[in-house]
């Protein structure tokens, strides 16, 4: 069994979920890494036999800080499965919701779980360490305070159309349940622009949200922190090189991105069009390529499942959760291994904020891309693009909303179908497939960012992303490796990571 | 100081996101007025150091005056507990040997409360929760058991439990006002578990009058009769307490879910199951078969006019 003769310490902590990461070190150097999920509850077995609708109240609940996400993939399955019509209102509203509660994971992310590690020992001798602690340190910096009073704002949003974050609802095949009047749009809107002035501006970027929209290369961005040097993000940009975050956690050549925010007027449930395209961008010469969901493959010749019929890969239409005992020898996760079958390649892609922006064609995280190619600095940078782009998006679109008209479209019910809903959530892109016989669930699998990123390797023993990016490490102290925290953190793992730590004699060293 | 320690067991965090949400008091300033210390917490701790609190706990170098549980106690597979392995071994056996040293449990959410959705059928993680399985008494600590302080869990359910249900009683506890008799049958506080999610919806006049929404996406109408509203069978302050301050499930047209309840999830949502005669299977609570058939006849014959047909007229309306 995996930890028998091993110690399994110090959850990795500030991450949902449970994941333990064991990492081989030669030296000083990562020569092995091994995510390992270390939680199974059963979801997807839960939901067979069950009525379709049932899994808009089941999938929120597989995770709570992303839940509006897996209820948005849920949806867009069934408006597949039920050839749902969804009025323009419907889409807008989805949209609002799922983006609100993407600005909240991301402020959340980026203050009370990545950048708090800031304040650890090994930047105490750098002349900035005090400002950083000032900034933010845990339940005292300042913008770590602003982070937790502006955050819960968001949800405040997601409220007005879904009645609660988290676990909210409202999203329903044909549109939403929800009928908002002025007062709701209005509200919304206040909060959105508070946010956007209290929070985004004043703390986060520093300055004017619709100059930091024209920011689109890496010169920009330094003459941007040359104008507004108080910004966290020129604060991260300019320490986070000297502390070498530039350096950290290069991965897989690929950057997916299940592409997001479909656009109202012209929504359909096969392809709709999207304000973030989907593809993927391969890093070797920046050219994308269009995304085929019957490409995606899952294996589970490491994982703790089984599959009727062997070690070949299951496309998620076919997919089977079988689970086993955690004692075998060869396996060692609850992880499936996602991999993306380009012509005879099985790549494994790294998704995430980053990755949405690139494949979604943004300016300036192309250019740092090609200027410093993936990275733990970049993966947060991000993040800061993301939140300033996302608010630009939620007042636009209620600015759409057009009271009076309706919300909802009643589809027709179904005994036989399928369909499947790709979308991006705060991690990265998420899909659900559901299958449905005799008007009850026959199947329903569900693939997630965190999966993508820190699966298991397959059976041809290709690396998943996470694994390529630990590998090659160097760990400056053994008792502090603070390097793989930051790895695994800056892709904002949806897990409870243990990190357990092995020197070349496989002994147990770490304590994080 | 009281020292408070939260623990996850078969979770998605959401209680703890919920926790987050706080408002007056938010988060950090609830801990400065209580004089909590805050131990551990998966998602807000700095430091990793869980396995030697656990010790120092066991050991008596820390005494535990809260401790809170999210999620369900994972029992499978074949009771070895390794579904859900935390800081070297089974969730479960921590919370064994911890849950005696504690002067107050608290589950916080359906699924330490009653098992919530993983211990649905078919159960495949063998989840419980802690001092109940789903109505039954017993869980996962047994019937009998009881913290140091001589409560028995105290359970705050919901899916997720609302932010100020949970620092309200966090506080009760810490200033000495809880008293048992404040609980419910099923260990919750009674002041924010002995009202209906109907109490305060803003369609409980079309309750009244039998008016029913047949379909979503509308701001009127009741969604019981139709659409499978748990509202008058669960027990939940939602809108009188708001969510983030702003709303709740049936005031966005979504029925209740009923998650506050040992029963969460019934499955079938959004439709009413009715019996032959056409009955709604479930009724409100404390009403007879009987008692509902005279009452919805007297209601339907005398609802108001200006409630039978839309309030505010809309293009593609649906009553009348
Ligand atoms: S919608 Fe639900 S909670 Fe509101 S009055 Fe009707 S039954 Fe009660």
């Amino acid at each position: 069994m995996i930890g028998l003769n091993e110690k399994i310490i110090s959850p990795l902590n500030r991450v949902e979920g449970d994941l333990d990461l064991k990492v081989e070190l030669k030296g000083n150097k990562v020569v092995k890494a091994y995510p390992m999920s270390r939680l199974f509850r059963g979801i997807e077995i839960i939901l067979k036999n069950k009525s379709p609708m049932d899994s808009l109240v089941i999938t929120p609940r597989v995770c709570g800080i992303c839940g509006g996400s897996h209820l948005y993939s849920t949806v867009r399955a069934l408006d597949m499965a039920y050839k749902a019509e969804v009025p323009p209102n419907g889409v807008l509203i989805r949209n609002i919701m799922s983006l609100a509660e993407m600005g909240q994971n991301d402020v959340r992310h980026t203050y009370l779980m990545f950048l708090i590690d800031s304040v650890n020992k090994k930047y105490e001798s750098f002349p900035f360490y005090k400002d950083m602690v000032l900034r933010w340190a845990p339940f005292y910096g300042s913008s770590y305070k602003e982070a937790v009073k502006w955050s819960k704002k968001y949800t405040e949003i997601y409220a007005i159309f879904g009645g609660q974050w988290p676990h909210g609802s409202s999203m329903v095949p044909g549109g939403v349940t929800a009928e908002p009047y002025p007062d709701d749009i209005m509200k919304a809107k206040a909060i959105i622009k508070e946010i956007s002035s209290e929070l985004v501006e004043k703390v986060m970027i520093g300055g004017p949200t619709e100059q930091f929209l024209s920011v689109k290369s890496m010169k920009d961005l330094n003459q941007w922190c040359e104008d507004y040097p108080n910004g966290d993000i020129c604060k991260i940009w300019i320490y986070g090189k000297e502390m070498k975050w530039d350096k950290l956690g290069k991965g897989s050549d690929y950057l997916m991105s299940f592409g997001h925010v479909p656009l109202d007027e012209k929504y359909n449930q096969e392809n709709p069009e999207l304000m973030f395209k989907s593809g993927i961008l391969n890093l070797n010469n920046f050219e994308t390529l269009q995304l085929n969901q019957e490409n995606f493959l899952e294996f589970v010749s490491k994982s703790y499942y089984t599959y009727s019929s062997g070690d070949i890969g299951l496309h998620p239409f076919q997919g089977e959760t079988n689970p086993i005992p955690p004692i075998s020898k060869d396996k060692y996760t609850f992880t499936k291994a996602f991999r993306y079958k380009l012509k005879d390649k099985l790549i494994a892609p790294e998704v995430g904020a980053l990755s949405m922006l690139a494949v979604g064609g943004n300016d300036l995280i192309l250019d740092l891309l090609k200027h410093l190619g993936t990275n733990v600095l970049l993966r947060e940078i991000a993040r800061f693009i993301r939140i300033v782009l996302i608010n630009k998006i939620i007042e636009e679109q209620l600015e759409k909303y057009k009271f009076g008209e309706p919300t909802y479209k009643k589809p027709d019910e179904v005994k036989d179908s399928q369909g499947y809903g790709l979308i991006e959530a705060s991690r990265g892109s998420l899909g659900h497939w559901i299958v449905i016989k005799d008007g009850k669930i026959q199947n329903y699998q569900i693939i997630t960012p965190t999966q993508i990123n820190m699966g298991p390797e397959d059976p041809y023993g290709n690396l998943s992303h996470m694994s390529l990016a630990l590998v090659g490490t160097e760990v400056e102290n053994i008792d502090n490796p603070i390097e793989v925290a930051h790895i695994v953190r800056s892709h904002d793992a949806c897990m409870v990571c243990n990190v357990h730590f092995f020197d070349n004699k496989e002994k147990m060293v770490l304590k994080l | 100081m009281r020292t408070l320690l939260w623990l996850q067991g078969g979770a998605c965090g959401g209680n703890s996101l919920s926790l987050l949400n706080a408002s007056d008091p938010d988060l950090l300033l609830f801990f400065e007025q209580h004089k909590i210390k805050l131990l551990w917490h998966p998602s807000l701790s700095l430091e990793n150091n869980i396995e030697k609190i656990l010790n120092d706990i066991r050991n008596g170098k820390i005494t535990l005056d809260i401790l809170v549980f999210e999620g369900t106690i994972i029992r499978g597979p074949n009771n070895t507990g390794t579904f859900n392995l935390f800081a070297g071994k089974p969730m479960k056996d921590w919370i064994s040997e911890i849950s005696p040293l504690a002067n107050y449990i608290i589950a916080v959410g359906d699924c330490a409360s009653f098992g919530g959705i993983p211990a649905s059928d078919p159960n495949p993680t063998q989840s419980t929760g802690l001092q109940f399985h789903k109505k039954e008494k017993g869980g996962f600590l047994g019937q009998k058991f009881r913290s140091k302080s001589g409560f028995p869990v105290i359970n705050i359910s919901g899916c997720p439990a609302h932010p100020t249900w949970i620092l309200t009683t966090i506080s009760m506890i810490v200033e000495g006002k809880l008293t048992e008799d404040l609980l419910d049958e099923y260990n919750r506080p009674k002041i924010f578990y002995s009202t209906t999610t109907q109490f305060g919806c803003p369609r409980q006049p079309y309750f009244t009058y039998k008016i029913a929404s047949n379909e979503l996406g509308h701001r009127e109408g009741c969604l019981y009769f139709e659409l499978g509203c748990r509202g008058p069978m669960t027990r939940s302050p939602c809108n009188n307490i708001l969510w983030n301050n702003q709303s709740s499930k049936t005031r966005v047209g979504t029925p209740c879910m009923g998650c506050t309840e040992f029963d969460f999830p019934t499955f079938n949502f959004f439709k009413t199951e009715k019996n032959r005669s056409g009955l709604p299977k479930n009724l409100p609570i404390g009403m007879s078969r009987g008692s509902y058939i005279t009452f919805s006849a007297i209601a339907r014959g005398s609802a108001p006019q200006f409630l039978t047909k839309p309030l505010i007229k809309k293009r593609g309306d649906w009553i009348e």
